[in-house]
C-alpha cells in the first residue's frame, strides 16, 4: 500500500458544488489496471483518472480514466480536469497555451487560456456525425418526447464517441421546467444503442445562450450534472445547421456558454468553441475541492 | 470558502476496498443544513458525515449523516467510521473505553477496543425484538426460500429500527452459491413493510463463524455490501434463540463477496443484552475540503 497525491476536482463549475466531481489519483505507474478499476468503483464518482508517465515523445501527461464498471478511451469532462490537474502539480507546463494529452484514444491537444485570474481549460472533442437512422425510433422518440414544446430543429441521433440523441426545445424555459419520461428515454436509447438523451434551448439570458439537460437513465444515471460530450454533439448541430448561438460574438472562434445542471443543484458552465476547422472544443473553469493522499 | 480536515474511510474492512465506504468532513462548524447536503450529494458515497465539537458534557463530539438524498438520524457504518476519524485526528479520547456520539438519534455509545491497525470500533444499536417466527411454508416466504436448502432455525422477522426478515441455510457453500429470487424478494419486502430477506449460514471459517447476505427488496433490489443494521437484528435473534456462535456472546461475520466486497463485521451481544456492531476502519484519502 502506498499513499499516492489525490485530488478531487469539480469540473465546469465557477464554485465547488456546481459542476462534475473528478478523481485524480498521482504517480499510478506500479498501480495495475484492476487496482484502478476497483479504486474507481469504491470511489463512485462518475470517472476516476490515474496520471502515468507519456509514452509519445509529444505527449506532455498520460492519464486513464475508469468509471465505477469500465475503462474509457476518452471523456471530455476528465480530460479538462486532467489538464489542470498536469498544470496545478507541476507535471507539465503549457507552451503557447497548448497541452497534449495521451490517453487510450491517442494524443489530444489541450488549450489552456488564462482570463485574469481564471484559467480555462479546453479540450477537442473528437468529430460528431449524424447516425442515419431511417426513421426506425419514431415511435420511441414521440413517446419519450411526448407533451414537449419542440424547438425549430428536428430531433436527430449523434455519435462523438458515445451516441446521444439531441432535442431541441423551443427554449431554455422549456428545457428547465422539463419532467423527463425516464422510462421512455431509456427505451429508446437502448434501442438504438445511444448513451443518452440531451435537450437544449435557447435563451437570451446575460450569463449563459443555452440551458442543456442530459439523460442517461438505462445507465443508471437519471440525469448528469455537467456532460460534456453531450454538448460537443450538440455544438456540432448547431454549427452544421448554421445556428451556433453568438454567432455576432468577436473573437478568433465562435464561442457560446451552456448551462446545465440546475435543475438537479448544480449550475455547470460549459464554454463551447468551434475553430476555423470546424473543430468543436469543450472547456471550462475547474474547483480544486479536495487535496490529500490515498493509501490503496 | 474554508478549509477542513477530510477523511475518506473504507468501514468493516480488513483492507482498502473490502468494506463500505464512507466520507467524514471533520471542523464542521459553520457549514449549514443545505452546504452539508450538497456535499454529501457531490461525494456520491453511501453517507457523508460532519463532525462537529461537542454541546453536551456527556458526549465526545457531535455527528451529522447525510445520505446524498436525505440527511439519517442513525446508521451504524457512518458512526463506526465517523468516531475512527475522530480519534485519527485527535478530536476525542475514549472514556473507560468509550467514546459517545451526539446526533439526530440522541447520545449514543461507541466501544474502541485496541489500538493501531487492529484497532476496532463497535456502536451499541437500537434494541431489536422479534416480531413473528414463520413456517418455511409461509405463503409471503414460499417464493423467497423455495429453491434455498434451509437451516435449523426458522424464519423470523426482527425489528430493530429496521424490519428485517432472516432465514438460516444449511451451509457456507449453499449460501455463497444462492441466486436471489428479486421479484419475490421485492413482494415480500412491500407486504411485510421491511427491507427484505437477509440469509446466513454457519461457517467453519477460522475468521467467522457465520456467512451473510442482506438483500433489500424495496424501493430498490440490491444486495448490501455490508449492513450494520441487519447483522444486529441477526444478532438478537440468535441470542433469543441460545444459538450465538464464537464465545463470550462475541462472533465476526463475512459478507459481500457476492458483490465486490470483503467486508467482516465483529458482533457482541454483551450482559445486558444490547447488541454492539463494528469492525476495522481503513484510511483511504486524507486531506482537506475547501468548500
Amino acid at each position: 500500500m502506498t499513499a499516492r497525491c489525490y485530488l478531487q476536482l469539480d469540473v465546469f463549475a465557477d464554485r465547488p458544488g456546481a459542476g462534475n466531481p473528478l478523481g485524480v489519483v498521482f504517480d499510478a505507474s506500479d498501480l495495475e489496471a484492476d487496482a484502478m478499476q476497483a479504486y474507481a468503483a469504491w470511489a463512485n464518482l462518475s470517472e476516476t483518472i490515474f496520471f502515468l508517465p507519456p509514452t509519445a515523445a509529444e505527449a506532455d501527461y498520460r492519464v486513464r480514466i475508469f468509471t465505477p464498471r469500465q475503462e474509457l478511451s476518452f471523456a471530455g469532462h476528465p480530460s479538462v480536469g486532467a489538464a489542470w490537474a498536469a498544470l496545478d502539480s507541476g507535471l507539465a507546463q503549457a507552451k503557447e497555451g497548448l497541452l497534449v494529452q495521451e490517453c487510450a484514444a491517442g494524443l489530444l491537444p489541450v488549450r489552456i487560456e488564462q482570463r485574469n485570474a481564471m484559467r480555462l481549460v479546453h479540450v477537442r472533442a473528437p468529430q460528431a456525425r449524424e447516425v442515419l437512422t431511417g426513421g426506425a425510433h419514431t415511435d420511441g422518440l414521440a413517446s419519450a418526447l411526448q407533451g414537449l414544446p419542440l424547438g425549430e430543429l428536428a430531433p436527430v441521433l449523434w455519435n462523438n464517441g458515445p451516441s446521444w440523441w439531441l432535442v431541441e426545445l423551443a427554449d431554455a424555459a422549456a428545457v428547465r421546467a422539463m419532467q423527463p419520461n425516464l422510462s421512455a428515454i431509456a427505451a429508446l436509447t437502448m434501442a438504438s444503442n445511444a448513451v443518452g438523451l440531451a435537450v437544449f434551448g435557447r435563451t437570451d439570458d446575460s450569463d449563459h445562450d443555452l440551458a442543456a439537460r442530459a439523460y442517461c437513465p438505462a445507465d443508471g444515471i437519471p440525469e448528469d450534472p455537467v456532460t460534456g460530450s453531450a454538448n460537443a454533439s450538440i455544438a456540432a448541430l448547431l454549427h452544421h445547421a448554421g445556428a451556433l448561438p453568438g454567432a455576432d460574438r468577436p473573437g478568433p472562434y465562435r464561442r457560446y456558454i451552456a448551462s446545465q445542471g440546475r435543475e438537479i443543484g448544480r449550475n455547470g458552465r460549459v464554454e463551447v468553441q468551434v475553430d476555423h476547422e470546424n473543430e468543436v472544443w469543450i472547456g471550462g473553469q475547474v474547483q480544486a475541492v479536495i487535496r490529500g493522499s490515498v493509501d490503496w | 470558502m474554508t478549509s477542513r480536515r477530510y477523511v475518506q474511510l473504507d468501514v468493516f474492512a480488513d483492507r482498502p476496498g473490502a468494506g463500505n465506504p464512507l466520507a467524514v468532513v471533520l471542523d464542521a462548524e459553520g457549514l449549514d443544513d443545505a452546504t452539508m447536503q450538497a456535499i454529501a450529494r457531490w461525494t456520491r458515497l453511501p453517507e457523508t458525515t460532519f463532525v462537529f465539537p461537542a454541546t453536551k458534557s456527556e458526549a465526545s463530539y457531535g455527528i451529522r449523516i447525510f445520505s446524498p438524498r436525505r440527511e439519517v438520524p442513525f446508521a451504524g457504518h457512518p458512526s463506526v467510521g465517523t468516531a475512527h476519524a475522530v480519534l485519527e485526528a485527535g478530536l476525542a479520547t475514549p472514556r473507560d473505553g468509550l467514546l459517545v456520539q451526539d446526533g439526530i438519534a440522541g447520545l449514543l455509545p461507541l466501544h474502541v477496543i485496541g489500538s493501531g491497525a487492529t484497532r476496532t470500533i463497535a456502536v451499541r444499536t437500537p434494541r431489536a425484538k422479534v416480531m413473528e417466527i414463520a413456517s418455511p411454508q409461509d405463503a409471503r416466504l414460499h417464493d423467497v426460500l423455495d429453491a434455498l436448502p434451509l437451516g435449523n432455525l426458522p424464519p423470523a422477522l426482527m425489528d430493530g429500527g429496521r424490519r428485517w426478515w432472516l432465514a438460516e441455510l444449511r451451509d457456507e457453500a449453499a449460501l455463497r452459491a444462492a441466486t436471489p429470487p428479486w421479484e419475490a424478494i421485492g413482494k415480500l419486502a412491500q407486504e411485510t413493510e421491511s427491507m427484505g430477506m437477509c440469509v446466513f449460514a454457519r461457517s467453519d471459517n477460522p475468521v467467522y463463524f457465520l456467512a451473510v447476505r442482506a438483500w433489500v427488496g424495496a424501493p430498490a433490489q440490491f444486495e448490501d455490501a455490508a449492513s450494520g443494521a441487519a447483522n444486529a437484528t441477526l444478532a438478537a435473534w440468535l441470542a433469543s434463540q441460545n444459538a450465538l456462535p464464537g464465545s463470550d456472546g462475541r462472533y465476526r461475520i463475512s459478507q459481500g463477496r457476492e458483490v465486490g466486497y470483503d467486508a467482516i463485521i465483529e458482533l457482541q451481544v454483551d450482559g445486558e443484552g444490547e447488541v454492539w456492531s463494528g469492525g476495522r476502519i481503513c484510511n483511504v484519502v486524507t486531506g482537506r475540503i475547501d468548500w
